[in-house]
């Protein structure tokens, strides 16, 4: 033992020479393993587990355990690629420029896929039609690709059913019923494409009795042949809406379905956007019934009936002329052309257009060819054409003409036809004598349908050539002229079908193989596409000098713009002769308007669940059309009470009967603020019987009330009779049930002027007082935001008093996201509310879910009627998580799954989230959203999902709907609370390509599906933390607001505040 | 119990009770064979339970959408029921502990039974929190252990998992204070007893044998569980009010909450106390336990605490409007005046104006009179809950996401399968242990029994003596 003293020591037991620590230091191994004492027989066989027993345990628990893991636990594979596509990253989204193209709809759009499979619609910034805008239906065309009940391959009937055949048996079938005499009609709405339409020619040449009828089920003839007449070109004008500082619509509802709305909507919001520097503003007036979106944006409505319009053209025409110069019209109507009150607005209107003469646009709905007549001598006499309306890049989004239908009956009728191809048209549905139409065809030998899913008049044919998807599909399109536009596929095709104009060129060829004989490939479409496109449209451009750049160079855009002039209009119609022969104003107690609804175009978007569930902007209801009626109205017109406005039993509404031309249909009735007294207005293109399970029995089919005007073409209204029912509609699916922010009125039987608000519920200040919606008059922007900015200052004070002072600085570091909503550039059109269903796997839920509040959208566009309550103005205001940064959700959440990134994100987890409902019961602003059942069927039992509208599989169930789904985005379980994430998946993606190519993160680098949606740019997201950024700008308006800010939740969705350029002179 | 009664006051046991005669009464209905009106009792409670089993069942089985619960108003019936029941807990604790404190010997006679409903009522309550999940199988995530997520605790600002903590403490507090006032007469019952319930009364009397240092001990831990329950009272309904108080939705945003909640939870508590001891004490024959002076001092409480609930309901119309805040003012006029008028009209009359004849001694000493108001008290109080809570979320902020709410079949299956479940715990109850605590009646019977105290003992002690 060595002296311990004289040595390093390292604790104090060194230094005392304790003994027991010298005999353990002394000793190398003092504490001996423990294999020692498990070697020592005695030990084990002492104690209680011996060694045997520990082996008997362990055999027993491996044996156990190995038993266990065998059972068949079902491993999901993801095989990665064996060779890996160039185009294709794991992970990394590409996009595609195409074209969505739905008869005359059109958008041009980016198709962004992952892994391969389509999953979402952008707008396309470089269209010079659509502007990077999009519209509810495009972004909903994604969900058509995966619709299960597609039709998937080629058939014939035999026995009244239809049984699979192949293409060559098909093509074999057609052509042997093909002869030089043939009479063959393609019947087709609108199309859009130059190459598939010189097929159409092609095919007339080798069959010279083929003809192709077209039409349109919702349709614009009335303004071609007008056009036709007064100019000698039978198109669409290019209405400038952008150049137009004084718009009027006679029921063209421009903003919302009317011929191109994404582009007008884009172009009119150009003057609708304020400077509180400079405050000015376009104004727009819509003469119509019923509140249509754009009437709901309209500064002054002037409410006529749908028999008045026509002579409230002729009355407006003559007012104006009588200022501006031009010889007057008859007017056949004499005084009783519009109701007084109309007519003093129109008298006010005349003279607001003579004011604004070169910059105004009239425009009109009416398809009645004298009418639109009358409208182009208006325009002309207002010097619009050359201004705001001209013939160079004249729209073709509407070639039908309703005449030809007629014709074509006629000719089925007396049964001269041999064959018919349907080019995705379904006049048995969509036309008013759809049954005279079914009859007649019944009698055509050879009836052919290039339709994608069963419809009506598919339903009825003999042979089924089913078309690619457009995102399966070749294709272009030339929606203006000069604006040309390519499709180009994104899939393969899903099922055995083939693109529309493959199969008419089988059917054109002598030889059977000639598609492929000639070198087309396996990509024949292809080939003829751009061989087309080198004979036609290449030689229209200087630009590129080899074809190869230029046609890479379209693909990559998706557009191509040839600018061309048009010789200036010059009106050569008989605008008097025309006004002679508008209609008469109709006598009748009530009559009844009927209006393409935004989401179900005629119809042929029925069978798409985002959009059947997608709330009507103006009426709030889905999965059905209602009848909008009066506020007032209770079946026989009777006043009722204001207080019946404020709905307290949900789900119900009242039932009416509505007869018009014989026919009659029980519809819900929607009481809508704006409807003007004696009329009712109700949607097409619901009630489709055949149709894929989501548009099936949703709604009534109005279209057999419509009927046919002297010239032939469809008129949109009719006379009618509505009887209450004593039954009540039990499911009224209706997303709002307060329509009012503020609304004023005369009380009954006084003339003493009421809060209509207070009325409703009891309470002065109530909801007026309410910091969500601020609105004033353009003339009073200044007083405004002295106003705006003192309730700001007060709200900021009050916040400053908090318990919990010293947080100002949280967010002022690295990024802090917020959003900025331009409430005068939202036009409600709901663009955004479908592209965020489809961005972030929002579930359908069906229309019993929806009229019990269950719906599940993220999004939602509020819409509040201010103003005088029987003709009030209407502001839209899109509704998602605030993400506030002192979010009343998050501290309430006992397990804490809602929870603050340091970025200002409010964040959902999912996995941990309970259900508890606090959070969503203290959020101020109810966007929160619960998973009440199995809606995506991620649970492991089956028994709890229900199949939203009949189907045989609960929306979502099967896999390949699932292809839809956005790999990024988590799909929610039941249980679980979800709801507006600010597109969290853009951001960390936006995030790494900033870090990645090693910079700070830009204004474009994140854009929210709303926000790339939106067709008037009203969204604008970003880092508020960037001063240069587009965000920290929009937020710099002294017109801006946060909702509810007093409360202090700190918000981050900053709104502008509804600027309005109401002329109250109309009001009188 | 040592304190000085004065003669007048009323005696507590009627009937010149002898300490034989008092184990005699309370344990004779544990002893004979059930009565058919128990029978019929039970097999309704039985019924009541199994649906509201089937109900919650199928709640767990489909999703919270069978509920007609919807994205404005999430909580509806369920927490309305959650808090009801919480409050209707409160009133055995306060007997047991706050007065045991303030020693009204009046509690004797009915403590037992009212911990014993506490008790119940507690167990139906927190069923609530626990089905209105919409992922019940992970509630284990409020609990606040250790684990390999992080770990990831729980949120302790959230007045959910205050509510945990609270309800839970309450319940085991209140469980204890009742079982250890049980030992005791668990071994009379015991002594009394032959066979297989003698072991079964042995073993639940943890083999009492009445030994002074048993006394002792019992004495101490009483008071000790009384000093502990005695803050519990006051925070458990002050914590259920948090639920509300600490959100920012006008109409639940108040600091009025904690007290106004407790009163009434004080005030429903004792309703149903007089319920139950009212049809108790007719069926078991015990009105010589529970006199009509207990029932007299119940109302008295009843009328305190519903006047203070009134007061408190007019406060907050006071404030709303002195506040001068449009969403306070809008809220509180809606519940008066708004889609929901009729549970708002239902809570005012049954709590505020019903309890006012109170004042009137002939009522407050009537028995149908006690009883009626007492149903009255527990409507109303339900109704003040369904007001809280269904009439505020239906008319928050936005009026775009106004919505209305009415249960369905499945949401009053869980009430009436809750009520089943109580009804069943107190009729098993009733059968099992006396249901007057015998221990400490016996205790009061020197000092407030009939022969000894009030106008004519003097006569009665006589009549007593002459019958021995």
């Amino acid at each position: 033992m060595k002296d311990q003293h004289n040595n390093i020591w390292i604790g104090v037991q060194d230094k005392t020479n304790d003994p027991a620590f010298e005999e353990m230091a002394s000793q190398e191994f003092y504490e001996l393993p423990i294999v020692d004492s498990l070697a020592d027989d005695e030990f084990v066989e002492k104690s209680s587990t011996n060694r045997r027993d520990f082996l008997k345990y362990l055999g027993f628990g491996t044996g156990a355990a190995m038993l266990a893991a065998s059972c068949d636990i079902p491993v999901k594979k993801a095989i990665p690629y064996v060779v890996k596509p160039d185009s294709i990253v794991p992970g990394v989204a590409t996009y595609y420029a195409s074209s969505f193209v739905r008869g005359g709809d059109y958008c041009s759009i980016l198709v962004k896929t992952r892994e391969g499979r389509p999953i979402k619609i952008e707008g396309n910034p470089s269209s010079t039609i659509t502007q990077g805008g999009t519209s509810a239906r495009a972004q909903a065309s994604v969900l058509d690709l995966y619709n299960t009940e597609r039709l998937k391959s080629p058939a014939q009937k035999v026995d009244d059913k239809f049984e699979k055949i192949d293409w060559k048996a098909l093509d074999t079938a057609i052509r042997s019923k093909m002869s030089a005499g043939s009479n063959i009609r393609i019947v087709t709405n609108t199309v859009l494409s130059p190459s598939f339409k010189a097929y159409f020619q092609e095919l007339t040449n080798r069959y010279p009795n083929t003809k192709v009828v077209t039409y349109d089920p919702i349709s614009s003839a009335a303004i071609l042949r007008a056009n036709q007449e007064s100019f000698g070109d039978k198109v669409l004008p290019n209405y400038r809406f952008d150049k137009a500082q004084m718009v009027v619509s006679f029921d063209a509802d421009f903003l919302g379905s009317w011929i191109s709305p994404v582009e007008y909507a884009a172009d009119w919001v150009k003057n609708r956007k304020v400077d509180t520097k400079n405050p000015k503003m376009s104004r727009l007036v819509v003469v119509e019934n019923g509140m249509s979106l754009t009437g709901s944006n309209a500064d002054n409505r002037i409410k006529v009936k749908p028999s008045e319009q026509a002579s409230a053209v002729v009355f407006l025409y003559n007012k104006v002329a009588a200022l501006v110069g031009g010889t007057a019209l008859p007017e056949i109507n004499g005084s009783n052309a519009v109701n007084g009150s109309a007519q003093e607005a129109l008298k006010e209107l005349a003279k607001e257009l003579a004011a604004n003469k070169g910059k105004s646009l009239v425009v009109s709905g009416s398809n009645d060819t004298n009418v639109q007549i009358v409208i182009n001598k208006l325009n002309d006499i207002l010097s619009s054409y050359g201004n705001t309306i001209s013939f160079s890049g004249a729209s073709l989004q509407k070639q039908g003409d309703e005449g030809a239908v007629k014709e074509l009956i006629r000719e089925m009728k007396s049964g001269t036809v041999d064959m018919v191809i349907l080019n995705g048209a379904n006049p048995v549905y969509d036309l008013p004598n759809s049954a005279e139409f079914a009859e007649a065809f019944a009698k055509v030998g050879t009836r052919v349908s290039f339709a994608e899913t069963m419809d009506e008049t598919t339903a009825l044919c003999n042979f089924l050539a089913p078309d690619n998807n457009i995102l399966e599909s070749w294709g272009d399109a030339e929606p203006k002229r000069g604006h040309y536009s390519l499709i180009q596929p994104t899939i393969q095709p899903l099922y055995d079908t083939r693109q529309k104009e493959l199969s008419l060129l089988m059917w054109l060829s002598t030889n059977e193989e000639l598609a492929v004989d000639a070198g087309f490939g396996d990509q024949p479409y292809y080939n003829i596409l751009r061989n087309y496109w080198k004979a036609n449209i290449f030689p229209k451009q200087s630009q590129f000098i080899s074809f190869d750049s230029f046609w890479d160079t379209v693909l990559h855009d998706g557009v191509f713009h040839v600018a061309s002039e048009a010789a200036p209009a010059v009106f050569a119609g008989d605008a008097s002769s025309a006004a002679s022969k508008i209609n008469k104003v109709s006598s009748a107690e009530v009559e009844i308007n009927f209006y393409e609804t935004v989401n179900m175009g005629a119809g042929q978007y029925a069978g798409n669940p985002w959009l059947q569930e997608m709330p009507d902007p103006v009426n709030r209801t889905v999965w059905g059309n209602y009848l909008g009626t009066n506020i007032t109205f209770n079946g026989n017109n009777d006043y009722k009470s204001f207080k019946d406005l404020n709905q307290d039993s949900k789900g119900n509404t009242d039932l009416a009967e509505v007869t018009a031309n014989s026919l009659s249909a029980i519809i819900p009735i929607t009481p809508t603020f704006g409807q003007m007294d004696n009329t009712v207005s109700c949607g097409l293109g619901y009630g489709r019987t055949v149709v894929t399970s989501a548009g099936k029995d949703t709604g009534k089919n109005l279209f057999p009330m419509c009927r046919y005007n002297n010239d032939g073409l469809i008129q949109y209204w009719s006379e009618c009779e509505v009887t209450k029912q004593s039954e009540r509609e039990r499911e009224f699916a209706c997303v709002q049930y307060h329509h009012t922010m503020g609304v004023t009125g005369t009380k009954e039987g006084s003339e003493e002027v009421i809060n209509v608000d207070e009325e409703v519920l009891s309470y002065q200040g109530s909801l007026t007082d309410r910091s969500i919606i601020y609105n004033a008059h353009v003339d009073e922007v200044g007083d405004f935001v002295e106003k705006l900015t003192k309730k700001r200052s007060h709200a900021q004070y009050l916040n400053k008093k908090t318990l919990y002072p010293g947080h100002e600085d949280t967010f002022k570091m690295g990024h802090h996201w917020a959003m900025h909503i331009d409430l005068n550039a939202c036009t409600g059109c709901a663009a955004c509310t479908v592209a965020c269903m489809a961005e972030n796997n929002v579930p359908v839920v069906g229309k019993k879910e929806v009229y019990r509040h269950h719906e599940m959208t993220w999004l939602r566009i509020d819409r509040y009627f201010y103003g005088d309550v029987n003709n009030p103005n209407v502001v839209y205001q899109p509704m998602m998580c605030q993400h506030c940064d002192n979010a009343p959700c998050e501290n309430v959440c006992p397990v804490a799954a809602t929870n603050h990134s340091s970025e200002g994100l409010n964040q959902m987890t999912y996995n941990r989230c309970i259900g508890t409902r606090y959070c969503a019961n203290n959020c101020p602003y109810k966007v929160r959203r619960f998973n009440w059942l199995d809606y995506t069927t991620a649970d492991i039992w089956p028994a709890n999902e229900y199949p939203i509208n009949g189907e045989d599989l609960p929306f979502g169930a099967d896999n390949l709907t699932r292809m839809v789904l956005n790999p990024d985005v988590t799909v929610r379980s039941r249980g679980v609370i979800e709801k507006c994430s600010f597109c969290v998946q853009r951001i960390q993606e936006g995030k790494l390509t900033a870090k990645r190519e090693g910079r700070r993160l830009k204004d474009n680098d994140v854009k929210t599906a709303c926000q790339t949606a939106c067709p008037t740019g009203a969204i604008v997201f970003g880092d508020r933390n960037d001063k240069e950024g587009m965000v920290s700008k929009q937020m710099e308006s002294p017109l801006n607001y946060f909702a509810l800010e007093e409360i202090n939740v700190a918000p981050s969705v900053m709104y502008t505040a509804k600027i309005h350029n109401r002329n109250t002179k109309m009001d009188a | 119990m040592s304190a000085v009664v004065s003669p007048i006051r009323e005696p507590l046991v009627n009937g010149s009770k002898t300490y034989h005669q008092i184990t005699e009464d309370i344990c004779s209905p544990t002893e004979r064979t059930p009565s058919p009106a128990w029978i019929a009792a039970f097999i309704v409670a039985v019924a009541c339970l199994s649906f509201g089993v089937a109900c919650i069942l199928w709640t767990i089985w489909q999703g919270i959408g069978t509920w007609d619960l919807n994205r404005t108003i999430g909580w509806g019936w369920d927490i309305t029921n959650f808090v009801w029941w919480v409050g209707i807990g409160h009133a055995g604790t306060l007997i047991s502990a706050i007065l045991l404190l303030f020693r009204q010997k009046w509690r004797t006679g009915v403590n037992r039974a009212a911990e014993a409903m506490t008790i119940f009522a507690v167990i139906c309550a927190a069923l609530f929190p626990g089905i209105h999940m919409g992922r019940i199988w992970l509630s284990f995530f409020v609990l606040p252990y250790p684990n390999t997520r992080g770990p990831l605790w729980v949120n302790f600002n959230s007045p959910l998992l205050w509510d945990v903590f609270a309800i839970s403490t309450y319940f085991t507090v209140s469980l204890l204070f009742w079982y250890t006032g049980l030992v005791p007469d668990f071994a009379t019952v015991r002594d009394r007893a032959r066979g297989f319930r003698k072991k079964f009364y042995n073993f639940l009397s943890f083999g009492w044998t009445g030994k002074a240092k048993h006394w002792q001990r019992w004495e101490s831990l009483s008071l000790i569980l009384a000093g502990l329950a005695t803050p519990l009272v006051l925070s458990v309904h002050t914590i259920v009010s948090f639920d509300f108080a600490t959100s920012v939705i006008p109409g639940w945003h108040t600091t009025i909450f904690p007290p106004y909640f407790v009163a009434g939870a004080i005030f429903s508590g004792f309703a149903m106390v007089q319920t139950l001891m009212l049809i108790t004490r007719k069926v078991l024959k015990l009105e010589d336990y529970i006199t009509v002076a207990h029932i007299e001092s119940m109302n008295k409480v009843i009328l305190l605490t519903g006047t203070i609930v009134g007061v408190a309901y007019l406060t907050e119309l006071f404030i709303a409007w002195y506040s001068g805040y449009v969403y306070e003012q809008f809220a509180f006029y809606n519940r008066a005046a708004g889609i929901y008028w009729w549970s708002y009209f239902g809570m005012m009359a049954c709590n505020v104006l019903s309890p006012q004849i109170f004042w009137v001694k002939k009522f407050r000493r009537s028995i149908f009179v006690t009883f009626f108001m007492s149903i009255f008290v527990n409507i109303g109080m339900w109704f003040e809950r369904f007001v809280i809570i269904a009439t505020t979320l239906a008319r928050d902020y936005l009026p775009s996401a106004w919505s209305y709410y009415v249960p369905t079949w499945v949401e009053i299956g869980i009430f009436i399968g809750t009520l089943g479940i109580f009804f069943t715990f107190y009729l098993i109850f009733v059968r099992v242990a006396p249901v007057v605590a015998i221990a400490e009646i016996k205790s009061i019977l020197k000092s407030a029994g009939d022969q000894y105290t009030g106008p004519e003992a003097h006569r009665k002690k006589k009549e007593a003596e002459q019958v021995h």
